[in-house]
């Protein structure tokens, strides 16, 4: 624990200049390169929106925003974890160099989908204010639940890490299971119903015991009913899955100091 | 040596073994597990002891494959040693190399502060030695190029002269370097031999020279085959190692 936050410390300027070098490398391909931040959720809304209002007929009020909200967090979540896979590997000029505690690249990441996420974000502040969604203080939920999103993020991706050094087809693997996480998540419908104004569409009581087991779900649920429904978040379970976030980050982070010496060996 | 001797590195019975297990896959182990019941272990360093005094510089010599280079990865950190110690009495270490991750993309001045950063230093220590890592590495307007656009002799000058400027108390040197023209050549060598003869600094310098080592190291270590075969000075060991291998 100790060394972790000496570490941390010492690192945290690497990882600050490192999300911003990798960042900034995107956009020096292109000059424009970061206007796909924008564009990426922007066009994927109306992807969904296509789907969920003229396919499936649903009436959730602020769509827009609604699919902004869930999207935007899931690809923060979905792009940190893919990244973590091969994270080891791709940073072989680096692990065959000089010793480094293998989870900064995992925060590196973080750094880098985290921006992109605030950057996106803008496009939820933009379409709430055009739709007039009337705010209350609620509003500052979404510190911890946000909160709750990079512990959780930082522990499953640790994990996946480390065993992505070892198992070669783990990304196969991962990608599946994330596409599934995807659909399982409500990032384009209510998987439960939020106040009265939006009808969940996943059968009780599958529906809240999904949003209870599927961390994603939760926090994207939250997000949604304290900013767009006026609702409180589902506490109990925020609470509960940050300290499953916090062990899980716990148990990632112990496992790393113990074997990432022997990554070397072999990548 | 006396108890007073103030040592930089301590490396006790230290065992180094590499697994031969390749990677595994899920698929495979589920169609075919018993392709991976046997994990080979070779083992490259066969527990090694000595210690090097603060401010000497030790040379270790030893044909391919003996070990050299594992030992000097794990006194650099990046490994650990599967049995044994290695105490580096808490000074601040660094292996001397080429090129510690580049982000092509970017400017070599950004570079500079990347590396820096691994390294472990803090920005303002990096600020403090920039111009002389510039300066050094020769490279101009180049410094605020993307790393992409250099030569490869451009991108190892660059990477000499941030391990060679950023100084650490413990130096680690994988083969004397020689990067650059002929110029930067007799430069880097020069500047090498500064860094090394500094009397606060320790030096590990592993090399296949024993002209080079003769004229730079205090003391050799001979490693043969994962263990010591020897170690003294250099007019006791380097004649004898010399006729072992010729």
């Amino acid at each position: 624990m100790g060394r972790f936050f000496k570490d941390f410390k010492r690192f945290f300027n690497y990882i600050v200049y490192s999300s911003k070098a990798e960042l900034k490398s995107e956009v020096a391909d292109s000059f424009l390169s970061w206007l796909w931040w924008f564009l990426d959720p922007l066009l994927y809304m109306m992807v969904y929106s296509f789907i969920a209002l003229v396919v499936f007929n649903s009436k959730v009020p602020y769509f827009p925003v609604f699919v902004f909200l869930g999207l935007n967090t899931w690809q923060f979540f979905n792009k940190t974890l893919k990244a973590s896979v091969k994270l080891v590997q791709g940073k072989k000029m680096i692990v065959t160099k000089v010793y480094v505690p293998k989870y900064m690249f995992v925060f590196e990441k973080m750094g880098v989908y985290g921006f992109k996420m605030v950057v996106s974000n803008l496009l939820v502040v933009i379409t709430m204010i055009g739709y007039h969604v009337p705010l209350t203080w609620r509003v500052v939920w979404v510190i911890p639940i946000t909160l709750v999103l990079v512990v959780v993020t930082f522990g499953i991706s640790t994990i996946v890490m480390h065993f992505g050094v070892f198992v070669e087809d783990l990304l196969n693997v991962i990608t599946v299971v994330l596409q599934m996480g995807f659909y399982l998540s409500g990032i384009f419908y209510s998987i439960e119903s939020i106040g009265t104004v939006v009808k969940g569409r996943v059968p009780e009581p599958y529906g809240t015991l999904l949003v209870k087991i599927n961390p994603m779900a939760l926090l994207i649920t939250d997000l949604r009913r304290v900013l767009l429904y006026q609702q409180s978040p589902h506490w109990v379970m925020l609470i509960i899955w940050f300290f499953v976030g916090l062990l899980l980050s716990f148990i990632g982070t112990k496992i790393i100091y113990k074997y990432e010496n022997s990554y070397v060996k072999v990548i | 040596m006396s108890d007073a001797t103030e040592y930089a590195i301590s490396v006790s019975d230290v065992k180094i073994r590499y697994r031969v297990f390749k990677k595994i896959s899920l698929l495979k182990t589920l169609l075919a597990p018993h392709k991976y019941k046997k994990t080979e272990l070779f083992e490259a360093v066969k527990g090694v002891t000595f210690n090097v005094p603060k401010g000497q510089i030790l040379g270790i010599v030893g044909k391919n494959g003996s070990g050299k280079s594992t030992l000097l990865k794990a006194i650099a950190g990046i490994f650990s040693p599967d049995e044994g110690t290695i105490d580096l009495h808490g000074h601040s270490v660094s292996l001397l190399s080429i090129g510690v991750g580049f982000q092509n993309k970017l400017s070599g001045r950004e570079n500079i502060y990347l590396s820096g950063m691994l390294l472990g230093f803090n920005k303002e220590q990096i600020d403090e030695k920039l111009e002389e890592i510039i300066e050094f590495s020769e490279l101009g307007d180049f410094i605020d190029r993307p790393v992409k656009t250099y030569s490869s002799g451009m991108y190892s000058k660059l990477a000499f002269s941030i391990t060679a400027i950023l100084e650490t108390e413990i130096m680690l040197i994988d083969e004397v370097l020689s990067v650059g023209d002929a110029k930067f050549k007799k430069k880097s060598y020069e500047k090498m031999r500064s860094l090394i003869t500094n009397t606060d600094r320790t030096v590990v310098i592993v090399s296949h020279s024993s002209e080079t080592l003769q004229k730079l190291c205090d003391t050799i270590l001979w490693l043969h085959e994962g263990e010591v075969k020897m170690q003294g000075t250099c007019e006791e060991v380097l004649p004898l190692y010399e006729e072992f291998m010729s």
